[in-house]
């Protein structure tokens, strides 16, 4: 595009033949359009800033079609995320993150509630079919986004609904059904996608046999198979494991009869069994885990891995948290566990140079326990996937999960997840991948740099603060009841106000206001490089007040 | 999302979001972004008001005058020899207690001509009778202008925002506008109990023999004792609805257990603040920033100085034949203190002497020298002078 600046109209004779020549100083601004922190850190590669301006403009159905580009469940990712965009929000250091997570929440239900349709279209009869392993949020997510690469989807589910985890593990007081089946409902009815239930792997359909009439097979399964655990050698006669326990729970509504449980683990699957069995009527829950709760003194890779919110309800509703220690000892009266001895942790230098945790002797102490709890982890159940399993998991050689020639490994079974999140994202990741093969390409990834708060003027945004859901009471938590409630139209909105646009152009015109040199030209129309600006570099004399001013660190100067 | 706005488009908008029925304003450097801007504002359509252009700043006091006599919200805006012209008129508005809104863009008076700021005009009309109101910012001058309208309104008597010309009407500042429906629902509609009514005929600014004038003053006085609640309940109250205040009577800040204090209006205080922070060595002072000129709030005073062994007054104008009117008002009211701190008083800034950081730093030097004049013009280059002047 040629840019017409007043110097090439300018009348001879006036102050507009006095050009900038060869003495601006050594920088000049550019417009650099940077990620946002919160973009960056999604697993599920949300751009929340793109959403939240469509928001700030009023523009409510199109934040949630920007939304679904990258996640088809912000309806249930609103609800259990760990929300990591929170914790990388560039305005925590000024009046508290933006709540994300409430206005994710509110736009999924708001496309429920009014029927908004995804954005995406059948593709052709004949177009290229990816078969799915699993129906849970990863296999979901890669079924959707097949369709937004003109790709068919064929899923294969083993049990007798969708929704893997998000249906066995996760308790209807954090993901109400009714959320869950809406959202999936949706996504699994458009066309071009089939699902078939009670399907399998290793006894109904084989990897081989998808693998050689679809154009590439995506393994989800999650994990579902429990690992060994003892204590010193010692395994109680009644043994349960967490995710197990949960699952049954889930099933008939019952948990073992116990008047005092200690739960070993630090994730949401421990948090959530912690929960529902003080619920339950256990008299004392305790939570051993050698992970820290946050404070000054825990370092980020120490702190409990659990959506922050849910541990501040667990405090609530009394469960015990012993951090930074461990179930030592199991103590037995026969094959029955009635107590346990609980030691302290302590960090010291590793072989390799990485800190290890060991027990701190002589703080043992013995709780009197009818039950010990492990929530360590799941693997990869083998069946029908033996040749590709490896220690447990799947463990895809890279980001896109490729495991072989048109195999990929999504979601949990990839053995380096945890979260809802990465098991959408990495539905996206490895559909992109296919897709970029079939053209004969290969998929890139957004490796633009983010922003850094530094680079913000702060200054042109009002305090306002971070909004906050309402919560059932602890005396009316049940089984049933959602615990978070809504935040409504209008806070959502106030809350998407809120949003820094970090990278992104506000047209807020300061560039124009401030420019001594009157440098600064404002465009009819969307310049190319997606501003309503552009600079007018015979004019500029790179004093830089453009990009000081600029609140969201849009402008940027650089070298000549 | 807070705008870059200049001071004089900032006040302007805020006019606009108050919705006066009435603008009269004549043009007068440096408050003639602020007519303009609101003419413009008018033209756009975004300003729905009855916008006189007047020949002069006499007529502009007399029109804004008799639409405030009738009920309708007014306002107008002037400085310098503008408001020495409007003086008469600023006299008849007081006394008739008529509620009304001028902003003042503080600037020297003649001669020696000087279009740079001080606060020689608003002082000049001290006695008049109007409520004072100073600001330190923009952000602040844009409040006070906004609950300018609302204490006008409650205590009936007119109420001059005044800033500081170029220092804050010509400079561009982040300001954050309110919403126009939250000001509508703060600001209560135009409400005016004497306003004048065909059906009830009144006579207004009428001969008074001297039979009742003492007691017109007496209750004038009074008024304006009153106003001094109404002053900061209204700040208070737009604290709680838009969540910031805009300096109440007066406001203290810097370390409380100082012994030396600095006392000023206006945006002297903004320097004064950057060479606190800056200047930590020089050693720590409390800052007073008095908002509220007139009415004065000698209680408030007393309570802010106490524990002071020192307070330095600033005055932005002179009052030739005694020194600072600001210091020596101050003077007056700690008299009455059991243990009034020393007071010195400098005059800083004059026909727009440039006040640098580094002010606070020498203003504390001086302080501590105990043969420092009680006054002083603190900038003034003697070596400009002929001997016989200095």
């Amino acid at each position: 595009m040629t840019i017409l600046t007043r110097s090439a109209y300018g009348e001879p004779g006036t102050s507009l033949d006095f050009k900038t020549g060869n003495w601006r100083s050594t920088e000049k601004p550019v417009h650099i359009h940077a990620k946002a922190p919160c973009h960056g850190a999604c697993p599920a590669g949300e751009d929340q800033q793109a959403w939240f301006a469509l928001l700030q403009e009023g523009r409510v159905e199109a934040a949630w079609r920007a939304l679904v580009a990258a996640n088809p469940l912000p309806g249930v990712t609103g609800r259990v995320c760990p929300h990591p965009c929170e914790t990388a929000c560039n305005r925590k250091a000024l009046d508290g993150a933006l709540a994300i997570h409430n206005v994710e929440r509110w736009l999924g239900d708001e496309a429920v509630a009014n029927g908004w349709a995804y954005p995406v279209e059948e593709p052709p009869a004949d177009a290229p079919v990816v078969a799915i392993i699993g129906a849970g949020p990863a296999g979901v997510s890669a079924a959707y986004h097949a369709l937004r690469h003109g790709m068919r989807a064929r899923i294969f589910e083993a049990a007798s609904e969708a929704g893997g985890l998000l249906r066995s593990a996760i308790p209807p007081t954090r993901l109400p059904r009714a959320a869950l089946n809406a959202e999936l409902d949706r996504v699994l009815s458009l066309p071009g996608i089939e699902v078939t239930c009670r399907a399998r792997l290793g006894r109904d359909v084989s990897v081989e046999a998808l693998a050689a009439d679809h154009a590439a097979v995506l393994l989800a399964p999650g994990c579902q198979e429990g690992r060994d655990w003892d204590v010193g050698g010692s395994v109680p006669a009644d043994h349960h494991e967490g995710l197990a326990l949960l699952k049954e729970f889930m099933d008939h509504g019952q948990f073992p009869a116990a008047q005092r449980v200690i739960v070993h683990g630090g994730g949401n699957t421990a948090m959530d069994l912690c929960r529902l069995m003080k619920r339950f009527g256990v008299g004392e829950v305790t939570l051993v885990t050698a992970s820290g709760l946050p404070g000054p003194d825990t370092a980020t890779d120490d702190l409990i891995n659990v959506v922050p919110r849910e541990l501040e309800e667990a405090l609530e509703e009394g469960i015990e948290i012993i951090p930074h220690a461990t179930v030592n000892r199991l103590i037995m009266r026969g094959s029955k566990v009635v107590g346990a001895e609980v030691a302290s942790l302590k960090k010291v230098p590793g072989t390799d140079g990485r800190k290890k945790r060991v027990t701190f002797e002589g703080t043992e102490r013995v709780r009197d326990v009818d039950m010990v709890i492990p929530c360590i982890g799941e693997m990869v159940d083998p069946e029908g996937l033996h040749s590709w399993i490896n220690r447990g998991y799947l463990r895809p050689s890279d980001h896109w999960g490729t495991l072989s020639d048109r195999i990929y490994a999504l979601g949990d079974a990839r053995g380096d997840r945890g979260t809802v999140a990465e098991a959408i994202g990495d539905g996206a990741r490895a559909v992109a991948a296919v897709a970029a093969r079939l053209n004969g390409g290969e998929a890139t990834t957004d490796t633009r740099a983010e922003l850094p708060a530094s680079d913000l003027n702060p200054v042109y945004y009002p305090p306002a603060a971070r909004s906050v859901a309402p919560k059932l009471p602890v005396s009316e938590r049940t089984f049933e009841a959602e615990i978070e409630g809504d935040i409504g139209h209008e806070a959502a909105l106030a809350e998407a106000a809120r949003c820094l646009s970090c990278g992104n152009c506000l047209a807020c015109d300061n560039c124009w206001t401030f420019c001594p040199d009157s440098a600064v030209i404002k465009t009819a129309e969307l310049a190319t490089d997606g501003s309503f600006y552009l600079f007018d570099l015979d004019y500029c004399k790179g004093c830089g007040l453009c990009a000081q001013e600029c609140p969201t660190g849009y402008i940027q100067m650089r070298p000549e | 999302m807070r705008e870059a706005l200049e001071g004089s488009q900032a006040i302007a908008r805020a006019v606009a979001l108050c919705e006066p029925d009435v603008v009269a304003a004549y043009p007068i450097t440096p408050q003639t972004h602020i007519v303009e801007n609101l003419s413009e504002l008018v033209a756009q359509g975004d300003l729905h008001t009855e916008f006189v252009s007047v020949e002069s700043e006499f007529s502009a006091a007399s029109v804004v005058l008799g639409a405030a006599a009738t009920g309708a919200r007014a306002y107008t805006a002037t400085a310098s020899q503008g408001t020495l012209l409007m003086a008469e008129v600023l006299f008849n508005i007081a006394g008739m207690r008529l509620p009304l809104v001028m902003t003042v863009a503080n600037r020297a008076v003649s001669a020696p001509l000087s279009i740079w700021n001080d606060h020689a005009d608003s002082m000049a009309v001290r006695d008049s009778g109007w409520i004072q109101l100073h600001a330190t910012s923009n952000q602040e001058a844009v409040d006070t202008t906004i609950q300018a309208f609302r204490i006008t309104q409650e205590t009936e008597l007119p109420v001059m925002v005044c800033m500081d010309g170029f220092i804050l009407t010509h400079t561009m500042e982040p300001i954050d506008l309110p919403d126009r429906m939250a000001v509508r629902d703060w600001l209560p509609p135009m409400a005016f109990s004497r306003s004048l009514d065909p059906e009830r005929p009144l006579s207004l600014g009428m001969l008074v023999s001297p039979d009742y004038f003492p007691e017109i003053r007496h209750s004038h006085h009074a008024a304006m004792q009153q106003a001094l609640a109404v002053i900061e309940e209204v700040d208070t109250s737009f604290h709680s609805r838009f969540g910031r205040a805009a300096g109440g009577l007066l406001t203290v800040e810097g370390d409380p257990e100082a012994k030396v204090g600095i006392l000023a209006m206006g945006s002297t205080v903004g320097t004064l603040r950057a060479g606190m922070a800056h200047y930590v060595e020089a050693g720590p002072a409390r800052l007073i920033t008095l908002r509220s000129f007139r009415p004065f709030p000698a209680e408030a005073l007393r309570e802010a100085v106490e524990g002071l062994d020192c307070l330095i007054v600033i005055d932005r104008a002179i009052s030739p034949g005694l020194g600072g009117v600001l210091g020596t008002e101050v003077a007056a009211v700690l008299s009455q203190s059991a243990r009034p701190p020393h007071i010195l008083n400098h005059a800083l800034g004059l026909g727009g002497r440039d006040i640098p950081e580094t002010v606070y730093v020498d203003l504390l030097d001086a302080g501590r020298d105990p043969d420092a004049p009680r006054f002083s013009v603190f900038d003034a280059d003697m070596t400009k002078l002929a001997p016989e002047d200095r």
